[in-house]
Order: C-alpha cells, then sequence, then structure tokens
C-alpha cells in the first residue's frame, strides 16, 4: 500500500524526483510520439481527410464503409489472418527446435549462436529480395536445386496458392532471434531436474515433453504473443516483392492501410483501419493471455508439480 | 514470479501494439522561409537530384540566376524524392514553412499552389513557347495555371537492332499498329535463347489503350461515369489484344519480368542485356543506351488503325507555394528558371529535355534519329487521365487489378473478359464515387 507524500522521508521524496527526472526524456517522448498520434489517429477515424485541407467529421461513416460495403477489407483482414496462422506455428515450432541445437554442449557452439542471429538484424527489405531471388521460379536456387531431384517446383511468389505459404515460408529466416529467446529460457531450467529425471530413467523425449516444454511455457507465452503482434503487422514481403498479389493472395492489412493512407490519402479511413487493427491485435493478446492459465508453467506453480 | 512476468510480457504487448500507430505518423517539419537582409530577398527553392540535373548543375543554375538578380538570393534544398513528398505533404498541410518555389509533383499539393494567371496576364509572358500538350495537361488545374513544365519525358519503344537484325525482322515505323507489334515480338523473340521479343505491360489505360478509341479509358473525361468506358468495346479489344500478347510466348514469363526487370522504370536492365528486342522505356533510358553503346532505334507506340495516337508524358510542374512570403521574387525566379534560359541550362549542363520547342531542337544531338524521334514522340495527345485529378483517383484504377492478373496468369479465357469487365463496373463507379468525395475542387 501507498504512503502519503507527507509521510515520506526527505530522502525518499528526493529519490522520487530523480525517478521522474530521469524517466522524463521517455516520457516525452512517449507523449509527443506516441499518446498524441494515437489520440490523434482516434479523432481522424471519425473524419474525411487527405492531409492537405481540414478534417471533415463524418462520424461512424468510416466504420460503417469499412464494414459493410469494402471488400478489399475483408480481402486484407483474410490475407493477413492467414498468414499468422501460417506463419506463426513456423517461427514457435522451428524457433524451439534450434534453440534445443543451439543448447547442445558442442565446441563453437558461440559461433553457430552468432550465425543463427545474424537474420535478425539484416533489414527486411534485404531479405525480402533474397527471397525473391531463391524462389524465383526459373532461375531461383530452390527450384533448380528441385529439379536436380526430378521435381518441377511451383512458381512461388508468382502462383496465386503458393503466394502465401510462400511469404509465409520467409518467417523461417526470423527463427534465429526467436531461438535466442528460447535459449534463454531453455538456460533458466535448474539443472537438477534433468538430474532427477536421468535417475529416474526417463528418456531424451520423455523428458522434453514432462520437464523442458513445461518449463519453457513462459518463455512461449511471450513469443507466442510478440510473434502474433508482429505475424498481423506483416507489410514488407507484400510491399517489395507481391504488391499485395497475385490475384490479392497476399493483400496485407498494413498494405491496405498504406495505399489507403498514403498513395490515395484517404488519411481518415486509413485511421480507421489502422485502429480496426490495434483492437484485432489487443484482442487476440488479451485471448491468448486469458487461455494462458491452462498451459503456462511456472517454477513451482503448483500445476507443474 | 508468475504475475510479474505476465506484467512485463502484456507491457510489450501494448508497446507493440503502439508501434502500429506510429506507422501512422508523421514528422512534422518547419522551415524558417523569410529572411531579409536590407533589400535582399532569399527564396526558399525545394528540389531533388535526378539524371536529367544533378545538384552541382542545379547548384550553378542557382549562382547564374543570382548572377544577374542582385536582389535575390536562392537558398537550394536538395532532399531524396521520398523525403521531398514527407516536407512537401508536411508543409502544406500544416500552411507553414513551405518552401516558395518548389516541384507540385503530387496532385494532392495542386490546391496549394499560388495561381499564376495574373502574373502570366500582367508580364505577358509566352506560354506559347511550350509543347501545346504539356502546357495544356500539366500546368492546369481546376480552371486555373498552377505552374510551368520543366523538361519533358515520354514513354517510347525502343527496340534492338542487332536483335532485329539477327532475327532478319524490319524495323518497327512510327505508323505501325498493335498487331504489327505483336507479330513483330514473336518474330524476333528467341525463348531457346532467352531472347524475349517485348516486355509484359505493367498496366492498362496508358497509350496503347487510348489508341483503340475515345471511350477505352477507366471513366468519362468528367469523372462521373465507369460504364460505357471501362467496359466499352474498345477497352475490350485493347484487353483482347493484351490477352493475345500473353499467350505469344513472345515476353517473359510474370516472375522474370518481376525479378530481372527494373523496378517501376521499365525493363531497361533486360534490354540493355539484350534479352529483349523491344521495350517500352523512356528518353532517361535512351540516353543509357547511347552511353552504353546499344545499337538501338526509338519509335512512338503502336497505333490503331487511324485513330488518334497517344503518348505517355510528364513533365515537372514547378510552382509557387500559395503561402510564400514573396510572390514576385518568386515568379521572377520561376519565369527564369522554367523559362528558355533556365531549361537551356539544364539542357546545356545537365541532361534535360526542354519543354520549350525552340530550345529543345538545339540540344546538342539533335541530328541523331533518336532524339529526332523522340522529339516527334511529343507532339502526340497526351494520355491525361488524372487531368483535374483527384487523390483517390488509382483507387478505381485498382478495381481492375485482379482481372489485370488473371490475363497474365492465364486463369482466364478471352472470351471471359468482356462479362469480367461488366461485373467489375459497379464496383469501378461506387470507388469512383467514394473517391470523389475527396475531390480537391
Amino acid at each position: 500500500m501507498r504512503r502519503p507524500w507527507k509521510n515520506r522521508s526527505q530522502a525518499e521524496v528526493k529519490e522520487a524526483i530523480c525517478g521522474y527526472i530521469s524517466i522524463s526524456p521517455w516520457l516525452f517522448g512517449f507523449v509527443i510520439l506516441t499518446f498524441i498520434p494515437i489520440l490523434s489517429t482516434i479523432y481522424y477515424s471519425f473524419t474525411r481527410w487527405t492531409i492537405m485541407d481540414a478534417p471533415v467529421w463524418i462520424g461512424m461513416e468510416n466504420y460503417v464503409r469499412m464494414f459493410t460495403n469494402d471488400p478489399l477489407f475483408y480481402q486484407a483482414i483474410k490475407a493477413t489472418g492467414l498468414y499468422v496462422a501460417m506463419s506463426l506455428p513456423i517461427v514457435i515450432v522451428f524457433g524451439v527446435l534450434l534453440s534445443l541445437l543451439l543448447n547442445m554442449k558442442i565446441k563453437g557452439m558461440n559461433f553457430y549462436r552468432t550465425l543463427f542471429y545474424i537474420p535478425a538484424v539484416i533489414s527486411g527489405v534485404s531479405i525480402a529480395m533474397l527471397w525473391t531471388w531463391l524462389l524465383q521460379p526459373d532461375v531461383g536456387i530452390v527450384n533448380t536445386l528441385l529439379a536436380l531431384v526430378g521435381i518441377e517446383g511451383p512458381k512461388w511468389f508468382w502462383d496465386p496458392k503458393w503466394a502465401l505459404p510462400s511469404v509465409a515460408s520467409m518467417s523461417l529466416w526470423k527463427v534465429g532471434g526467436s531461438a535466442v529467446i528460447y535459449l534463454a529460457g531453455l538456460q533458466n531450467i535448474p539443472p537438477q531436474l534433468y538430474e532427477a529425471a536421468k535417475i529416474d530413467g526417463a528418456g531424451k523425449v520423455r523428458t522434453f515433453f514432462t520437464i523442458t516444454l513445461p518449463l519453457l511455457t513462459p518463455t512461449l507465452f511471450f513469443q507466442l504473443i510478440i510473434q502474433m503482434i508482429e505475424a498481423f503487422k506483416v507489410f514488407t514481403e507484400a510491399f517489395v516483392i507481391t504488391k499485395g498479389g497475385p490475384l490479392k493472395a497476399t493483400y496485407f492489412y498494413l498494405l491496405y492501410f498504406y495505399e489507403e493512407g498514403f498513395q490515395h490519402f484517404n488519411t481518415g479511413y486509413a485511421s480507421a483501419l489502422i485502429l480496426v487493427l490495434v483492437v484485432v491485435i489487443m484482442s487476440m493478446t488479451m485471448l491468448v493471455n486469458y487461455t494462458s492459465n491452462r498451459w503456462v508453467y511456472y517454477e513451482g506453480d503448483e500445476k507443474a508439480k | 514470479m508468475k504475475r510479474e512476468t505476465r506484467k512485463i510480457v502484456m507491457a510489450l504487448a501494448i508497446l507493440l501494439c503502439m508501434s502500429t500507430f506510429l506507422f501512422a505518423a508523421g514528422q512534422k517539419e518547419t522551415v524558417a522561409t523569410d529572411a531579409k537582409k536590407a533589400e535582399v530577398v532569399t527564396l526558399e527553392w525545394w528540389t531533388w537530384n535526378s539524371e536529367e540535373y544533378d545538384e552541382a548543375v542545379q547548384r550553378s543554375l542557382v549562382k547564374e540566376f543570382e548572377a544577374s538578380h542582385p536582389n535575390i538570393k536562392i537558398n537550394m534544398t536538395l532532399l531524396p524524392t521520398k523525403g521531398f513528398e514527407t516536407k512537401m505533404t508536411t508543409a502544406l498541410g500544416a500552411g507553414v514553412g513551405g518552401p516558395d518555389v518548389a516541384f507540385f509533383s503530387i496532385s494532392s499539393w495542386f490546391p496549394k499552389a499560388l495561381d499564376l494567371g495574373p502574373y502570366i496576364e500582367r508580364d505577358t509572358f509566352d506560354t506559347g513557347m511550350y509543347y501545346e500538350g504539356f502546357w495544356d495537361t500539366k500546368t492546369q488545374f481546376n480552371g486555373t495555371t498552377i505552374g510551368l513544365p520543366l523538361g519533358v519525358g515520354a514513354s517510347l519503344v525502343m527496340y534492338n537492332k542487332d536483335l532485329f537484325d539477327a532475327a532478319g525482322v524490319a524495323y518497327p515505323t512510327s505508323d505501325w499498329t498493335t498487331q504489327e507489334y505483336l507479330e513483330i515480338a514473336k518474330k524476333v523473340a528467341n525463348p531457346a535463347k532467352k531472347i524475349w521479343g517485348c516486355e509484359i505491360l505493367t498496366r492498362p489505360f496508358r497509350a496503347i489503350w487510348y489508341n483503340y478509341g475515345p471511350n477505352a479509358r477507366l471513366y468519362s473525361m468528367d469523372s462521373t461515369t465507369v460504364d460505357g468506358y471501362l467496359n466499352s468495346p474498345e477497352s475490350l479489344s485493347a484487353y483482347g489484344w493484351f490477352y493475345d500478347l500473353m499467350r505469344s510466348g513472345a515476353t517473359p514469363s510474370v516472375s522474370d519480368m518481376s525479378t530481372l526487370s527494373t523496378e517501376n522504370t521499365g525493363p531497361i536492365d533486360l534490354f540493355m542485356a539484350d534479352r529483349l528486342a523491344m521495350a517500352t522505356l523512356n528518353q532517361g533510358h535512351m540516353l543509357d543506351a547511347v552511353r552504353a553503346g546499344k545499337n538501338f532505334g526509338v519509335v512512338r507506340e503502336p497505333g490503331v488503325g487511324n485513330n488518334q495516337r497517344h503518348v505517355n508524358a510528364w513533365s515537372m510542374l514547378v510552382s509557387i507555394w500559395e503561402g510564400t512570403k514573396h510572390p514576385e521574387e518568386a515568379w521572377t525566379f520561376l519565369k527564369w528558371y522554367v523559362g528558355p534560359e533556365g531549361q537551356k541550362f539544364l539542357m546545356d549542363n545537365g541532361n534535360l529535355f526542354p519543354s520549350i520547342e525552340t530550345v529543345a531542337v538545339q540540344y546538342k544531338d539533335a541530328d541523331k534519329d533518336y532524339v529526332k524521334g523522340f522529339l516527334e514522340i511529343l507532339n502526340d495527345k497526351q494520355v491525361a487521365i488524372w487531368r483535374g485529378s483527384h487523390p483517390s483517383g488509382t483507387k478505381v484504377e485498382a478495381t481492375i487489378k485482379d482481372l489485370w492478373d488473371m490475363i497474365k496468369l492465364g486463369t482466364i479465357k478471352k472470351s471471359e473478359i468482356k462479362r469480367e469487365l461488366d461485373k467489375l463496373v459497379p464496383r469501378a463507379q461506387e470507388t469512383l464515387d467514394e473517391a470523389k468525395k475527396t475531390l480537391l475542387y
């Protein structure tokens, strides 16, 4: 329970003031660059605004149009939802598997850890360009290798059926970054638990499912939320490679938002679009948080016993 | 531990959500404009670097102007193209800190340009010196003159003479038709050697579409009606021609076009690599080809029968911001810079093709065939789909993107195109009506 200011010692007050002064640069930045833009976005979402002229208040019109008369909105929701459903398991599963490999005690492991982390620091546009060439149907290395074993590779980004899975598969590139987080989680698991399991005669698979995986769930929970939000914000791949096509297979939500806001200058409508995305992301985050009681285990937790 | 971890996770999640807001947030920047020293006026001039006029040439231009106008100083601010757009949009939208003179390259900025009509009339400034099409199409907005056209550019078909000679095919002539284009492309293509006849068009409703007839456009010239234009017989013929082109085997694959050609500016890389016998490029590419020693020719885009011929042409609109505090000095600079003196300076010292015909004919290589071919193209009627433009106009075009993809991918039969166009009309009309709500006039 907080004590009133008048009951605090001079030292405590000084410490508090120092604290506020210390966070003031961040606070200032937050208010100017985040909080005020958020409030502005909410306001503009109820207006018709092209940036050049004063916004015109139109009430709920943007939202009504979005939900009742905008097929592109649903197209973007569908493409983004499918992308999240495809890319999230890839990042989670391959991230965990890679972290298990990187947790092995072998010579030169630090080199491998660095190697797998490198892709995480490369810019998204460069990665997109790289994948464009990797998956180029006629001269790309993937189809060239497939041809060597007698398989005719698909047209990847240029086939409506394959475009979305192709973009989702690019998530593989990011697993090095999440693997480092899992690695930290793995190294926090007390070694005595593994020793006890070994004494009890548990095999590697059983040890993984009864010790490693349950005690990794807090990290998984964290990663699930972060990666889910990242997946909802997919943009660069579509902007650079597919332009939302073919046949709008990769017409992601942020691409639609970008076109509305920065190409068509429908800034009011774009503001409404981005607010809906924020609501969707927040709802999904809360849902994951709500279900976490059932599957996230903490050391010393009753469920873990 | 459990509760704290959750709190941290939730806090991070909220911060990440907030970052999506920031995606939409622009930065407000202001530039001081008024710098009066004695009687000398300093003008803010925002520009960018380009193939036609690089930084050094533009700085020399400023010196040249200042030497003959001692009471005006020019503060030239060179910006990257994308940064230029952001800075202009922010300044013009905010109504403060804009430049006195700048490129008004985006249609949504047009209402913020000073009406030059009174200055032109007072000084009896000769607007007739500019190519007529460029004056009509590029400088007029909502009944007012909003700027002067600097330089000219246009799409043109460049053909590789060596590939034509190797295939034993005669060079195209300026009276060629779309059907001849198709036949020539098939004859010069050699898929076994990865040599293609021509590229895949990036979008419809450009010069070739217009050449099919006055109704082969997205919507009526008064920007009100889609039906009878998007799905007109002329429009259908143009789509049919594109369908035949895509099935001809004369073009690279869609993926090859995407990865091997240069983004947005035409397939110059494929042309330079002798992989494309014909490519629709522009005058900048033409000069690149000259520098690279390519053996090429230039011809206008193919026509249809005796129909009016069109060209996709452009010019940089240079305007005075309506918020300028020095309109007289800005007008003095503008009419010098975009007048005969300034454009000749940029032509002689840079790579500008002037928008003034009497200056353009003085181009150093004016006697060369490629320059003659280019200058001839400039007299064709210009595609002016966005005349009196509105910022959401391209949205209407986006409604037909799926049909374009279907034709490219071969997922539609030729006989089904008419039905698809008819189906698209209501949606395109709705989009047009919605877009018109944001019209700037």
